[in-house]
């Protein structure tokens, strides 16, 4: 009889144990029981800021930062309070906050797939574009203006999240193909059918989610919104990629879908560890996933640039990724953005976002510096060249538009769209885009 | 004849221990499971085939050892729960028993108010109720945290119910003797209605301890959060922590165990007499 | 059960209405007092905290509800939309929330009434020993919070072929199974655990209903060469009814509001929306994509479905008349 009592909703904790379809972005290693990471406490008349974030790792890195931030600006210490919330909530409390005028933290971070939600209305979010504009030339336009509203920049990027191609070695020399061979996606269908011919492994799995379209869709240089905001999601190169992702799990058979269902599931990480599959695509901040959770294929992997469409030049799209903004509650506004660019905007941060989190950073001058070079896990998981590759391939890297009804389209991408045509098959590409789009653009007439 | 129903008996039994142990088979094998390696158990599932040499401690002895929040806010969950249940089981057992002993103006429409009261979802509660802490306060707090299961419906129902049962003779003898209205109920009635506290008290105390989607809107800093939202934290894809998960889950289901075997009896005489009245 | 007859004046035991009690030991001064002890203050003074709290923490935020259905809610910027939200509420994705929410009520409501009250008679009855330890046994698993529940669910029932549900079916030559991502399996892992967590509580209702019937109907019944299946048509069945009213309408109520079966399996957004309910549209338009005011109009929707099919329910079964025999 309790069971649905006034406050029954209770235990949602399991919230967070399978990821959101709609949460690929940063990823962390094993958290540290630690949900709270305070720095600066030990000093008198110190500014307290607080920050709110999803992800442990980023925690441990804030925390880090304003502890450096406090060696170098005795006159102006901060005490920085970083609290880790589940991820879903995080975001609801944060909108919640935002919404009802307080209670709201002085920094938060922000998932792309969230943040169109908090650019509705009036924006409760400072702009930070007097810290950006200065250096706009070294940064990726395209990744800025993912948190942008009306030229206004709300979020500081945590990585560029440039998609690459992560081939197993191994399986691809049992199959003998030489993966710098694969240059377009025709070579890739090729390359797939010798594999599975010789292995019996699939050569990649296609993701539940909107990892499994998005990325292709960019590169192809279309998008689901053109920039004047109106929706293409069933365009024609839309419809024919999806039936590109259709034809290879269905037609050529070298695809299967993802064990778990996306990406960063348990389930997924154990079936890529054990070899299931001879490549993935996904950003490049995957590689903390490799070397957490997969540590078997350790100096297997190799990392190559994304295969060409013919009638596209990008060879590859800035995915995922969490925008830190500056709410506009916070009582130290200044001191705030003067902080988020020592941590994440600067020079000095981009190279601690490589060192301590294994990010691309965002800014492309960073890319070519003495520091980035330094030893670290990753080039020791992967190789040595991973920056050459990236900064041969930066001028072909297709960015992202976002709506404030990127979410709605998101959503429909994971629980129809990839669902009804290549798990059910009751739905051609066509069908389930353009019933899709229709399902968004009826939402967005009642809400102009 | 006889050997007949020894046959029935022998089916019978043999019926329930099988449903018994479809009902304790879950619980049981997450409690082995949390002697196992927690991430290949998310790979894999919970498998029937499983290495004996592959059981360890190691699930354990890090919670003990390396997690100090979450004994923390063990800590905070038992302060909320024991709270929530004493306040919740003394106002709600008030309103009860007015409702089931007096007759006064408005008597049916807060009855009915009760009832309509389980049937909203609490999601659409959620954004007014959110604001209004904020105005009053108690963001943050874990006032904020109990205040909307204080008087909870279904223990005003329940409680209705089995107060209706009670003898009234006794209530005007208490009367003769100079006894307040309060004093009856306090002095005389309450402890006559012990099982359905009993009872309640189980409700309540589950209800609260589980607690999840207010306690985490409610509540900022870490050093408030309860059990079930300091789990979560450590459950984001963004740094999984299946080792606290699968053994701190075992262990917050330990204490509700423990209460339900202590007040298991006054659990089952009190929830049969109190929902057979009327 | 009287519980659900809004009528139940016959239930309330006559308190005379005069004051003071007919008592020589009243203080003459303290007339304040005297009338805080009346028969007629006492009853609202009790009842205070639940009109303070009903009035403050469901009352007014459910008006605020209400308000907020006609209303689009941006940060900052609030408008009265008329019935907009309500014109966009149906659409595929609520009648597949509409279909999800309840499907499962009806299957919940069938199997949480009838096989608790088999398992609750079986019980009751001579024929089992240790009943302590089967009552227990069947309870246990309501103490589980959904949170666990879910790790458990998800364990069991994890797509990879060697995890204990896919062994179990492997065994009888099925291939494995990927619960999670089709529709008649998705319903399946909610309905499962609904009626895994709750079976026990409702066998412990019918139980406490078993024990109101007098010995000696069953007695007579054998006498008048009544067979078993006789005996619980006419003689445990009646005696049950008001039971398996209350259980029932708790079952539909709680059915149409399931929601946390969903979120524990799915997170949010299921495959093909195999999981979606009418709670989950709700917590999924108005919090997640922080659309409150459409959110708040598929919340009304929601409250008078409810209302509806449980009034509709409890006029059929007769349950309002009961109060006034």
């Amino acid at each position: 009889m309790n069971k649905k009592s006034f406050k029954a909703f209770s235990p949602l904790l399991l919230s967070s144990i399978l990821v959101l379809s709609a949460c690929g972005g940063d990823d962390s290693s094993s958290t540290n029981s630690d949900d709270v990471q305070t720095a600066g406490s030990d000093i008198e008349d110190a500014t307290e800021l607080s920050f709110w974030t999803f992800a442990g790792t980023h925690a441990t890195f804030y925390a880090n930062a304003a502890e450096r931030w406090n060696e170098e600006n005795p006159d102006n210490p901060i005490q920085l309070t970083v609290e880790n919330y589940p991820f879903d909530q995080m975001h609801n409390n944060l909108l919640m906050a935002l919404q009802s005028g307080s209670g709201a933290p002085d920094l938060a971070d922000i998932e792309l797939a969230k943040f169109p939600n908090f650019l509705q209305g009036d924006v409760q979010l400072e702009p930070l574009n007097d810290l950006i504009e200065p250096e706009l030339d070294s940064f990726m336009q395209e990744r800025l203006d993912i948190y942008a509203k009306d030229g206004n920049y709300y979020g500081a990027p945590t990585h560029l999240g440039a998609s690459v191609v992560y081939y197993n070695t191994e399986i691809m020399d049992e199959a003998g193909v030489d993966i710098d061979t694969i240059e377009t996606w025709d070579d890739y269908v090729e390359a797939g059918q010798a594999v599975v011919e010789a292995t019996g492994k699939p050569m990649t799995t296609i993701p539940g989610n909107w990892y499994g379209i998005w990325p292709f869709v960019a590169q192809k240089g279309s998008d689901f919104f053109d920039e004047n905001g109106e929706l293409t999601l069933d365009n024609e190169e839309n419809i024919e990629t999806l039936e590109f992702i259709n034809d290879l799990v269905h037609e050529h058979e070298i695809a299967e879908m993802a064990p778990g269902g996306q990406y960063h599931a348990e389930e997924f990480y154990g079936f890529m560890n054990d070899g299931g599959q001879a490549s993935i695509v996904i950003p490049m901040y995957y590689m903390k996933d490799f070397t957490t959770y997969m540590p078997d294929l350790k100096g297997k992997i190799q990392i190559r640039p994304m295969p060409t469409w013919s009638d596209s030049d990008y060879q590859s799209v800035t995915m995922g990724g969490t925008g830190t903004a500056v709410t506009s509650q916070s009582e130290n506004v200044e001191l705030a953005k003067e902080f988020l660019y020592f941590a994440k905007l600067s020079k000095e941060g981009n190279i601690q976002l490589w060192r301590e989190l294994g990010f691309d950073p965002p800014r492309f001058d960073v890319w070519e510096d003495e520091a980035m070079r330094e030893e670290n896990v990753y080039y020791e998981y992967f190789h040595d060249d991973i920056f050459d590759i990236l900064s041969e391939i930066k001028d072909n890297v297709a960015g992202i538009q976002l709506s404030e009804f990127t979410p709605d389209v998101l959503t429909e991408i994971d629980s129809n769209v990839m669902h009804n045509v290549l798990t059910e098959q009751s739905h051609t590409p066509e069908e389930a885009l353009k019933e899709s789009a229709d399902t968004v653009r009826q939402k967005m007439e009642s809400a102009n | 004849m006889r050997k007949n129903n020894i046959f029935i008996k022998w089916i019978v039994n043999i019926f329930f221990v099988f449903v018994a142990l479809i009902a304790l088979f879950p619980l049981i094998s997450l409690i082995v499971s949390s002697f196992r390696p927690s991430s290949e158990l998310m790979r894999n599932g919970i498998s029937f085939s499983f290495v004996w040499s592959e059981l360890s401690l190691r699930n354990y002895i890090h919670i003990f050892t390396e997690s100090s929040s979450y004994w923390q806010w063990y800590g905070n969950s038992l302060i909320i729960s024991t709270l929530t249940i004493v306040l919740s089981l003394f106002f709600s057992s008030m309103v009860g028993y007015a409702l089931a002993v007096y007759k006064f103006k408005g008597r049916t429409i807060i009855f009915l108010s009760v009832l309509i009261i389980i049937m909203i979802p609490f999601e659409i509660l959620l954004l007014p109720l959110y604001q209004l802490m904020i105005n009053l306060n108690l963001i943050n707090t874990y006032t904020g945290v109990m205040l909307p299961l204080i008087v909870a419906p279904v223990a005003v129902f329940f409680f209705r119910q089995y107060a209706m049962g009670l003898p009234l003779e006794l209530m005007d003898a208490a009367r003769i003797d100079g006894c307040t209205e309060y004093g009856i109920f306090f002095r005389i009635m309450s402890p006559l209605m012990l099982p359905s506290f009993a009872a309640m008290a189980i409700l309540q105390g589950l209800n609260s301890w589980n607690n999840f989607l207010w306690p985490l809107l409610v509540i900022r800093s870490n050093d408030l959060f309860t059990l079930p939202i300091g789990l979560a934290t450590l459950l984001t894809p963004y740094g999984n922590n299946y080792d606290t998960l699968i053994a701190g889950s075992v262990m917050t289901i330990i204490p509700i165990i423990i209460l339900f075997i202590f007040f298991q009896r006054y659990f089952v005489e009190g929830l049969a007499s109190g929902s057979v009245k009327g | 059960m009287s519980g659900l007859n809004i009528k139940n004046s016959e239930y309330v035991h006559e308190t005379p209405n005069q004051n003071p009690p007919p008592s020589g030991r009243k203080k003459k001064n303290n007339s304040l007092l005297r009338l805080l002890n009346s028969k007629k203050v006492a009853p609202y003074i009790f009842v205070f905290p639940f009109i303070l709290s009903f009035s403050i923490l469901t009352l007014y935020p459910t008006i605020q509800a209400f308000i907020m259905s006609f209303q689009r809610i941006l940060p900052g910027q609030v408008e009265f939309i008329g019935l907009q939200n309500y014109e966009r509420i149906f659409n595929q994705t609520f009648y597949k929330a509409l279909a999800n929410s309840t499907m499962f009520m009806l299957l919940t409501v069938i199997i949480l009434v009838t096989i608790p009250i088999i398992l609750a008679i079986l019980l009751d009855s001579n024929l089992v020993k240790s009943k302590t330890f089967f009552r227990s046994a069947l309870f246990i698993p309501a103490l589980t919070s959904i949170v666990v529940a879910g790790v458990i669910f998800r364990l069991v029932f994890s797509e990879s072929d060697q995890a204990i549900a896919n062994q179990i079916i492997g065994f009888f030559g099925f291939d494995p199974v990927r619960w999670q991502f089709t529709a008649w399996s998705g319903m399946f892992l909610m309905v499962g655990m609904a009626a895994w967590r709750w079976m026990g509580v409702n066998v412990l209702y019918f139980l406490a209903g078993l024990q109101s019937i007098p010995k000696e109907l069953y007695e007579s019944a054998e006498m008048d060469g009544a067979n078993l299946f006789h005996k619980f048509r006419h003689v445990t069945l009646p005696f049950l009814q008001p039971i398996i009213i209350f259980v029932t309408t708790i079952s539909i109520i709680g059915g149409f509001r399931v929601f946390e079966e969903s979120y524990v399996i799915w997170q949010g957004n299921s495959p093909g929306n195999i999981g979606l309910t009418l709670v989950g549209l709700l917590y999924q338009e108005g919090i997640q994509q922080n659309d409150m005011g459409f959110g708040a109009a598929i919340g009304v929707v929601l409250l008078i479905l409810i209302f509806f099919v449980s009034m509709i329910y409890l006029l059929v079964t007769g349950a309002f008349k009961r109060g006034d025999e």
